[in-house]
């Protein structure tokens, strides 16, 4: 008979680690004898990089999945609700110069031609304004629901910010308690080849071997298995996305009970641009740069500049922009930054995180001459998403009009821009990012997100025809609508501390 | 903030309370707060549903009196409609206050009654007396005080109540999808109730623990109320008439 991967081994215990561990565990029964085996083996004293502090709203239904209660989360992992990425400064560098891409897509999307109409019905006023109630629940701090929502249940779309550390910690005792995951610490040493070049085992310092038939690879920059074992080569991205370096800070809020933002907040440099992500305890903030552009002199400057001569420690982190050719080889693949890591701009680590465990865990038990086919078909997806990944990402300097340092002019070189991103833009000028125009069923950006980002950056689109769908009337309706959604939401949502507060307190009810 | 005060025969002395039933008195409230012990009273007159308090979250079970705020049902000219008024309404404008005493150094916090003076029941020239001439208490507030205490540790009970009803899984969210006579479709939405298939699945010792505590009857009575549903939907197109 044939042989079926049962035994998973994990190699790194960080969020991608047991995120992984926990999305495999939840569906696959480690109890019984015939069931998929999870064992993780964490370095006892490496320490994760807790980067990733954002989320999207993808993880309410991961957690969920897992069993967990979202009041525990909130407790035990300092989390927050977010509902919108704010991008300021990024247009035109002004100090008014500001939009939003909230989690919603537009009130009436795909309907009618909204962004024609909001040309012609609403021009003074920003597109994610009109089309969602998102920005003006951010605007004033507002939480995504009310005290009286149950657990992962949402009024508005919403993902979280969080304490990495925490995070992992919070997963580990569900992974292990609740989960059947085996924890063993110790140091990997080696790993032992099989014959057909597979790995066998992996050695360890006082475990001795550790058998499975699947090895996944969640070690961080390291790479050990997938980079270092295999080779598997780098690709890197620094051509397209320059930002290489990352400065980090963390910073106290003046006042116990100040507003908690419910959105995370880019703020775009001379050679980066600055993320602030506000936890119920701190903010969490850092300075993403170009070394090629700045100095780390200059760009902790910029960042103690931004946090108005806040003195507190910064913590440099080299990013190395880029992924693995393949990312899944042989029986190995890897999962999280040992398969790529890319500036934070979108948040998109976890989530990358939590489609791939979905698509490993969905294609497991496989057998071995099936893993070719899975891995085959896992590499072309994933090489998908990061392409689709790398074109939003570009999507943000290519539209900047700021032109105050070679950083932004070098951003806008056609030969740094990847050639399917150049081809969309050719299409937009004439017609809106259709759904059409992103084929995959789970599409990491919709095109509801190139719309936020086209409007909000003043994309030039020339309104050719008025088609017989194009109703004035229709579109008013949804944006009246909007505006009346929007009031009533205000009336009657806390704030966002107010919820994260009441969560810790007394926590909220799973229905 | 409403002027709540304590009870007492000299500032209260004059007191009366407007017992009549009806809007201008605030009874035009579209659910009452209940509590498990008065389920029995209320199943054959009211649907019992379980919802949020927005201002704690906290789950509270009520008697549903109309569809949307402001209307209930049970009012008529003729005054309240149904045999039977639920004890928060019947117990309007008193209320528990909490005094602290200490004797001999103990301090000790004690339950007492309290009046909401904005009520617009409260009057000195019509309605029941609260206190006799010469400051004894009246028939009418000795009712007061009893089913003040009723209400009292009906409430008390009630975390206890809702968590063991969570614990057992026993609630369950349903909309209430309403058609009037008129064709008209109305969704009412963040009710609770008894999930009957959980409860037909509870295994022998949490049915003890249940009936122990006088919740099984509470269980029961509340799945049967839902049939005023239908009382309350035909009040409904009555009073518009279809």
């Amino acid at each position: 008979m044939t042989k079926l991967t049962r035994r998973i081994v994990i190699v790194g215990g960080g969020s991608a680690g047991w995120l992984t561990a926990g999305i495999l565990a939840a569906e696959h029964s480690v109890s019984s004898d015939s069931g998929v085996q999870i064992t993780l083996v964490e370095s006892p004293d490496v320490n994760p990089i807790g980067v990733g502090e954002g989320t999207w709203p993808s993880m309410r239904h991961t957690l969920q999945k897992m069993g967990l209660s979202e009041t525990d989360f909130v407790r035990e992992c300092d989390a927050a609700f977010k509902q919108a990425s704010r991008f300021d400064r990024w247009v035109t560098g002004e100090n008014n110069d500001s939009y939003y891409h909230p989690f919603t897509p537009p009130h009436g999307f795909g309907e009618v031609n909204l962004a024609s109409q909001w040309r012609a019905l609403a021009p003074d006023q920003p597109f994610a304004e009109v089309v969602s109630h998102q920005p003006h629940l951010c605007a004033y701090g507002l939480a995504p629901k009310q005290i009286t929502a149950p657990e992962w249940a949402a009024v508005a779309n919403y993902a979280y910010h969080l304490d990495a550390g925490k995070f992992g910690q919070f997963l580990q005792k569900h992974c292990v308690e609740k989960l059947g995951v085996k924890h063993i610490l110790d140091h990997v040493k080696g790993v032992k080849s099989a014959d057909n070049g597979d790995i066998e085992s992996l050695l360890t310092e006082a475990h001795g071997a550790i058998e499975g038939d699947l090895y996944i690879d969640c070690t961080g920059f390291s790479s050990l298995l997938l980079g270092q074992h295999f080779g598997v080569p780098f690709i890197s991205l620094k051509d397209s996305l320059f930002c290489d370096t990352a400065l980090a800070m963390q910073v106290p809020y003046p006042e116990p009970d100040s507003p908690v933002a419910s959105v995370t907040i880019s703020t775009a440099q001379e050679a980066g641009w600055i993320w602030d992500i506000g936890l119920p305890t701190r903010r969490g903030t850092g300075y993403v740069y170009s070394s090629s552009h700045t100095s780390d002199d200059e760009a902790e400057s910029v960042l103690r500049h931004y946090l108005q001569d806040f003195d507190g420690n910064a913590r440099k982190i080299p990013i190395n922009p880029g992924h693995r050719e393949l990312f899944w080889h042989r029986n190995c693949v890897a999962v999280g930054i040992s398969a790529g890591f890319i500036e934070p701009l979108e948040a998109s680590a976890l989530a990358l995180i939590e489609l791939s465990a979905a698509m490993i865990r969905d294609e497991l038990p496989v057998s071995r001459e099936a893993m070719e086919i899975v891995s085959e078909r896992y590499n072309e997806r994933f090489r998908y998403r990061w392409d689709r990944i790398i074109d939003f990402l570009k999507l943000h300097y290519v539209l900047s009009q700021r032109s105050d340092s070679d950083f932004w002019l070098d951003n806008r070189k056609p030969e740094t821009i990847p050639g399917h991103l150049l081809r969309l833009l050719e299409l937009w000028r004439y017609r809106p990012p259709s759904r059409r125009d992103f084929h995959e069923l789970e599409e990491i950006f919709p095109a509801s997100s190139y719309w936020y980002v086209l409007y909000g950056m003043g994309f030039e689109q020339a309104d050719v025809d008025q088609k017989r769908s194009d109703d004035p009337m229709l579109a008013r309706q949804f944006f009246e609508e909007n505006a009346g959604m929007t009031e009533k939401y205000i009336r009657g949502l806390p704030s966002n501390r107010q919820l994260i507060e009441h969560m810790v307190k007394h926590g909220i009810y799973k229905i | 903030m409403p002027n709540i005060q304590l009870l007492n025969n000299v500032d209260h002395k004059n007191l009366r309370v407007i017992t009549d039933r009806s809007a201008e008195y605030g009874d035009n409230q579209w659910f009452a707060p209940t509590f498990a012990h008065e389920f029995r009273n209320l199943q054959s007159h009211y649907p019992i549903v379980f919802t949020k308090n927005p201002e704690t979250g906290q789950f509270q079970a009520v008697a549903l009196l109309g569809f949307e705020v402001d209307e209930n049902l049970y009012l008529t000219d003729e005054g309240w409609d149904a045999m039977y008024i639920p004890l928060s309404i019947v117990r309007q404008p008193f209320l528990i206050g909490f005094q602290q005493n200490n004797e001999e150094g103990v301090t000790s916090v004690e339950p007492v009654i309290s009046v909401n003076m904005d009520s617009p029941r409260i009057s000195e020239t019509q309605g029941e007396p609260v206190f006799l001439e010469h400051g004894g208490n009246s028939e009418y507030l000795e009712q007061i005080n009893s089913l003040l205490k009723i209400v009292h540790e009906g409430h008390e009970r009630n975390q206890d109540f809702v968590d063991m009803l969570l614990g057992m899984d026993l609630l369950e969210s349903f909309v209430l999808d309403v058609e009037l006579n008129d064709g008209s479709e109305h969704r009412m939405s963040g009710f609770y109730t008894i999930n009957e298939t959980s409860l037909r699945g509870l295994t022998g010792d949490d049915l003890v623990i249940l009936n122990n505590n006088g919740y099984l009857e509470a269980v029961y009575m509340a799945i049967a109320s839902l049939a005023n549903i239908s009382t309350l939907v035909e009040k409904k197109n009555r009073k518009m008439g279809l």
